[in-house]
């Protein structure tokens, strides 16, 4: 087991070097600066990539990143000038990870109940209800469903809501409130907890038709207790088999759902940084995105050895 | 120019229609209350993070108008963009002897209750580190503003040279003038006495004092006691982000807000009335300001625009415009910003591109070409299509904006006409003239920086010049920073070009735009020059405004006889400022200052 | 598929339908397939959207990039039947070329994810050792990498087109059929036949593709089904975040994009194309999971 985690750790630590190389190899290649306008050129544009290293060979500052970066500092912003970038990152991935834990509670809770109930009460019409919301879910662009919640919740009903979810004036050190987080966890969650919803229908009605349940109801448990212990514990299985790729949509979806709802995370950080070439931070952000799902899926990994105990690495 | 980060969406109205929208816009408004709210604070949001608030650097029109809360020059500008005194008792002229007869000394009288809000005096000195640091930093606009003065260049020179020891360079010019190292000093630039300053400039400069003025560059006055030991991020901390204006910083938040209070007992006038001045960082993309105007709708934000925020999406804006409870709080401002299409026409001045460019040359074929293009594009369909006449104005007086010294008066630009017929004539005579064109004209790229309504304008010139040229052109959308970089070495051979003045004297224009200077530079879109250009230019920047001004608009005849460039429009600010804010709003260079504002109770 | 003995007396009907095994699986399949009523439904919108994007290469009720024929954000009416976008441009008509685009991109990234994940599947499988090590590695790689973020950042680098979103997109994608083929071919390879086949001397080029890929076909098919929708939920983020298909290609992502811009003041723009986004994936799925159900041999009832 320790093996095993010791191999994954490097398997992580590999990936987001790589991952970092590559980014900044490729930002940096793109033609242009961040510097460069109608009135910093010649001289005075060569002292500014000067003072910030940026006239340096590419390895030769890839190697400074990096040195820096496994002791926690990713530079200054080109953009913010002289700004550092820890603490903005750090401080925007613990906005993006509250919004994103939160958005996965949604997937697995709701996903978990809603395939649970269709399948108990397979093909009447909460199933069809049930189901049709999970096909809603994932056919329809999130980007669509979050500016639709933002018009509904936050515009139409304003007056019910006060519209604090959105666009929150004050994300006082980085914590949201439960309400403020609610409607964008949803909207950010819809999509993975559709999945989820099919796939723990399809393995409840799996498990449920099998023989040791019918078993355990012959023998005169109460359906819940059978429902509960026997078949919901195996019917999960498969789900926790996706929780990895889950994790990661949900990782991409919070780029788009924190842009239109104004909520200031890594998402939002990455877009900007891109379209304003702020090449330490897009590199930054890249890295820590990595690292996170690189963490998670192994976190996911390891829990699989506790739901499914043949399962031994 | 002050660059806007990808947004420089051209927004432009006529003044008709400014008045047409405010008359049939606005209802009654109710009877005007007096009574002061009891909680004075200015709660905003800007769209792009600061560059830096440092004056001597700072360039970005957030930055700008943010910064100008916070630092002081000798001279303001007022709301009609006449020059005032600020620090300075009086504004110089020939006529009180502030200005020699030669033009070549300019004398400033400081006033002597002037302070920076840590309590700090305000004296000549002040005057002279500012200015040597911002030479010596040679800022944005370090050479437009001192340019002129003896010593500038010797200044420069100094400061450039990379220092020894593994000092970094700003460091090393806070060393260097706190050591009173004279290389490191304009001598040009003297202080006879602690409320003097005297300024010599090698050649007469008529635009010397415009730029000077300036608010939040070069020309402001910072105290060197906090900036001197950390130079590059001094800005960022309440405790050194120290000026003499009405309002200082209390704390920064990178990527999320930046709050101001005001400075209590402050010496200037008029003395402000807002206590707190809050300001929300967001990002600038479309979606998070459709957000922050449904969120100005529901009362969290009491005005939208300020900050080079002005350039708000413009389905929002004609939604609001369109709404009757609404659109008495938009307020339409022209900004001085003008849109055009830049064709590369030098060939030296790029070889690479200039190999499948058809517009160089300065032959009777090169602009019968170029004012094909330009003839064949409707400026006022354009308006009235992409900014629906409310953003935007026909671009039909030249490339200076309507409003500004040097507009040349509605309808005066040939290369504003649209006329299809001569378009396609004009097309034919140079393809007979030049053959190779028939083929050349079949490559071409627009290329133009996303955002705004650029995607919009582009697709418009690209069905434009389909329709009236039978010619398909493809549009090519980049990010700011290569965009401008590549532009700006004469890489594309049609680009959308743009400038937004810096100070109303038509030198900001001529200058930084076409001619020997930006060439040389590398800071040249088109690539234009000629002798006539250089020398007519040269003379006018020495001559006081009126006598330059004929001078000027040589230069602006000469351009569109070359057909150097497609007008396109005037940009129109955009601002949603509740009923409730009074003293708010916008010239058309910068917001007003906050020490104007008051909330009334609501 | 061995025979195993079973408790029937009738060996010959057993043997006779153990022979005729692999041309009913596809028979039966059909049959199933057809007896899905969704999935049929799904399979005839796909045709009719088909029919639509071929009839835009030559006809639409306006041209797509003719500006200005309907006032700015105008909603639907009796000239334009489904409204005008912000350039005053007929939306009916940009959704119709839009389909082709949404198609073709889907369709090419499908292709090109087939082709990328069959033959590192295949290797990965059939050669095992550190070849598979290796192949692996790389696949786990991609894996921790988000797949937005790649997009954008390949778009971002190489520039936006057509044929840059399609490949930023199948480099996101590849690998859940490449594991799949990867998975099926360690399986397959260990069958008798396979084994008879290096027996007799066949070249491994030819078991692969003639005796491995055959038979994992029918689970690779339905994952590629799943490519479809993906890619072309993908494009309309693309889009969405600026860097999809440029201007003035009308892709369903780009006029939805714009749409949302404009929720407030003219909703269909944002409407139709996620409508027809919407279907259009619903319909992709449906057909995959029918396809799923119809050739998945473990079929319980």
């Amino acid at each position: 087991m320790l093996i095993y985690i010791g191999q994954r750790v490097l398997l992580i630590a590999f990936t987001v070097l790589v991952v970092s190389f590559v980014v900044f190899l490729g930002i940096h290649s793109l033609p242009g600066n961040t510097f460069v306008n109608e009135r910093v050129r010649g001289a005075s544009l060569a002292l500014l990539l000067h003072e910030y290293g940026l006239d340096r060979p590419v390895l030769v500052q890839y190697w400074d990143f990096i040195s820096h970066a496994v002791q926690g500092n990713f530079g200054v912003s080109l953009v913010n000038r002289g700004e550092p970038i820890t603490p903005i990152v750090l401080r925007e991935l613990s906005v993006s990870a509250e919004l994103g834990g939160a958005a996965l509670v949604i997937t697995i809770g709701m996903g978990v109940l809603f395939g649970v109930i269709a399948a108990l009460r397979q093909n009447t019409w909460v199933d069809y209800v049930l189901t049709t919301f999970a096909i809603i879910g994932y056919s329809v662009p999130s980007f669509v469903i979050a500016s639709l919640f933002v018009l509904i919740f936050g515009i139409w009903l304003f007056d019910v809501t006060g519209g604090s979810f959105y666009y929150p004036l004050t994300w006082d050190g980085t914590y949201g409130t439960l309400i403020e987080l609610s409607v964008p966890a949803v909207a950010l969650g819809l999509f993975t907890s559709s999945l989820v919803a099919r796939i723990t229908r399809a393995s409840m009605l799996d498990v449920i038709h099998q023989d040791y349940v019918r078993t355990a109801r012959a023998k005169g448990l109460k359906n819940s207790v059978v429902v509960v212990r026997h078949a919901l514990r195996n019917a999960l299985i498969p789900v926790t088999s996706v929780l990895g790729p889950l994790i990661i949509s949900i990782i991409t979806g919070s780029v788009v759902i924190e842009n239109i709802f104004g909520i200031p995370g890594l998402g939002k950080e990455f877009i900007n940084s891109i379209l304003s070439h702020d090449y330490n931070v897009t590199v930054a952000v890249f890295t820590m995105y990595a690292l996170l799902v690189g963490v998670a899926n192994l976190a996911v990994d390891l829990a699989y050895t506790v739901i499914d105990p043949r399962i031994r690495y | 120019m002050r660059p806007h980060k990808l947004t420089i969406g051209g927004l432009g109205l006529g003044v008709l229609g400014l008045l047409s929208a405010a008359a049939c816009g606005s209802t009654s408004t109710a009877q005007q209350q007096t009574k002061l709210a009891a909680n004075q604070v200015l709660h905003f949001a800007v769209f792009n993070d600061f560059d830096t608030l440092d004056p001597s650097v700072s360039d970005l029109e957030v930055d700008s108008e943010i910064a100008q809360n916070v630092f002081d020059g000798p001279f303001r500008y007022d709301n009609n963009l006449q020059i005032i005194p600020d620090i300075a008792t009086v504004v110089p002229t020939q006529a009180n002897g502030g200005i020699s007869a030669d033009g070549l000394t300019y004398t400033i009288h400081l006033k002597n209750n002037v302070t920076f809000s840590n309590g700090d005096k305000v004296t000549s000195k002040d005057f002279l580190y500012s200015w040597n640091r911002a030479a010596a930093l040679n800022g944005p606009y370090a050479a437009s503003i001192f340019g002129p003065v003896v010593g500038f260049a010797a200044v420069q020179a100094a400061a450039s040279a990379k220092p020894a020891g593994g000092v970094s360079t700003q460091q090393n010019i806070e060393n260097q003038l706190a050591a009173g190292n004279s290389a490191f000093m304009m001598s040009g630039l003297t202080a006879p006495d602690p409320y003097t300053v005297v300024v010599k400039l090698a050649n007469p400069a008529g635009f010397f004092l415009s730029a000077l003025t300036l608010q939040a560059t070069s020309g402001m006055i910072i105290d060197e006691k906090v900036v001197k030991n950390d130079p590059v991020n001094w800005w960022s901390k309440p405790s050194e982000f120290i000026g003499t204006g009405a309002y200082k910083m209390t704390e920064y938040i990178p990527h999320q807000d930046m709050k101001f209070v005001s400075v209590p007992n402050w010496w200037g006038t008029p003395k402000p009335v807002l206590t707190q001045v809050n300001i929300d960082i967001k990002a600038s993309d479309t979606a998070t300001q459709s957000t922050a105007i449904a969120a100005w709708e529901q009362g969290k934000y009491d005005l939208l625009g300020y900050g080079g925020s002005s350039s708000l999406p413009i389905a929002d804006i004609l939604r609001i415009h369109s709404s009757s409870s609404e659109s008495s709080q938009l307020k339409l401002i022209p900004k001085g910003r003008t849109t055009w299409v830049s064709f590369m026409v030098n060939a030296s001045y790029n070889p690479t591109t200039a190999a499948g460019d058809p517009f160089t040359g300065t032959s009777q074929a090169a602009i019968d070409l170029r004012k094909a293009f330009a003839l064949a594009i409707d400026d006022k369909s354009l308006a009235n299509i992409v900014c629906d006449n409310l953003v935007c104005i026909p671009a039909t007086g030249g490339l200076i904006t309507k409003g500004l010294t040097g507009y040349a008066g509605d309808g005066t630009d040939p290369l504003a006409k649209f006329d299809a017929t001569q378009a396609k004539q004009l097309l034919q005579q140079a393809e007979q003239l030049n053959p190779s064109y028939t083929n050349e004209v079949q490559h071409l790229t627009y290329v133009y920086n996303q955002g705004g309504l650029n995607d919009s304008v582009a697709q418009f010139l690209q069905g434009d010049w389909q329709t009236n040229l039978g010619i398909h052109v493809s549009i090519l959308g980049q990010t700011q920073p290569p965009f401008i970089g590549n532009r700006l070495k004469g890489d594309y051979v049609m680009s959308r070009d743009g400038w937004q003045f810096d100070y109303n004297h038509p030198q900001d224009w001529y200058d930084n735009l076409w001619g020997k200077a930006v060439l040389s530079a590398d800071a040249s879109t088109s690539g234009y020059d000629s002798a006539t250009y250089d020398s007519t230019l040269a003379q006018a920047d020495k001559l006081p405004l009126q006598q330059a001004l004929p001078l000027y608009a040589q230069l602006a005849a000469e351009l569109q006889a070359q057909a150097v460039y497609i007008p396109l429009y005037y940009s129109v600010g955009t601002f949603l400022i509740h009923s409730y804010v009074q003293g708010a709003g916008s010239t058309t260079q910068a917001d007003y200052y906050w020490n104007g504002i008051s909330i009334l109770s609501h | 598929m061995a025979v195993v003995a079973a408790p029937r007396a009738d060996q010959e009907f057993i043997s006779s339908t153990v022979v005729r095994e692999q041309a009913s699986l596809w028979r039966d399949g059909l049959r199933r397939l057809r007896r899905n009523r969704l999935a049929l439904v799904s399979a005839v919108y796909l045709i009719l959207l088909a029919i639509v994007a071929l009839v835009a290469l030559v006809w639409t009720p306006y041209p797509t990039s003719a500006i200005g024929v309907a006032p700015i954000y105008s909603g639907p009416s009796g000239s334009h039947l489904l409204g005008a976008d912000e350039l005053g441009r007929d939306l009916l008509s940009r959704l119709m070329a839009g389909a082709q685009i949404s198609l073709a991109v889907g369709l090419l990234s499908a292709a090109i994810v087939l082709g990328i994940g069959v033959v590192v599947g295949l290797t990965a499988g059939y050669f095992r050792g550190w070849v598979d090590g290796v192949i692996s590695t790389v696949i786990n790689i991609f894996y921790g990498i988000p797949a937005l973020l790649v997009a954008l950042l390949m778009v971002t680098v190489l520039g936006r087109s057509f044929t840059n979103v399609v490949i930023a997109i199948s480099a996101t994608v590849w690998m859940d059929v490449a594991r799949l083929v990867r998975g099926q071919t360690l399986s397959l390879r260990e069958r008798e036949y396979v084994e008879a086949a290096r027996a007799s001397g066949a070249r491994n080029l030819k078991i692969l593709f003639g005796h491995i890929l055959p038979n994992a076909l029918g689970p690779i098919i339905v994952a590629v089904t799943f490519v479809i929708p993906s890619a072309i939920l993908f494009e309309a983020f693309l889009s969405y975040l600026g860097v999809g298909i440029p201007p003035p290609t009308p892709t369903w992502g780009a006029i939805a994009s714009e749409g949302v811009q404009a929720l407030r003041l003219s909703p269909h723009i944002l409407l139709f194309p996620s409508l027809a986004l919407s279907l259009t994936l619903l319909a992709f799925n449906f057909l995959g999971d029918g396809l799923r159900d119809a050739f998945d041999p473990r079929q319980k009832r």
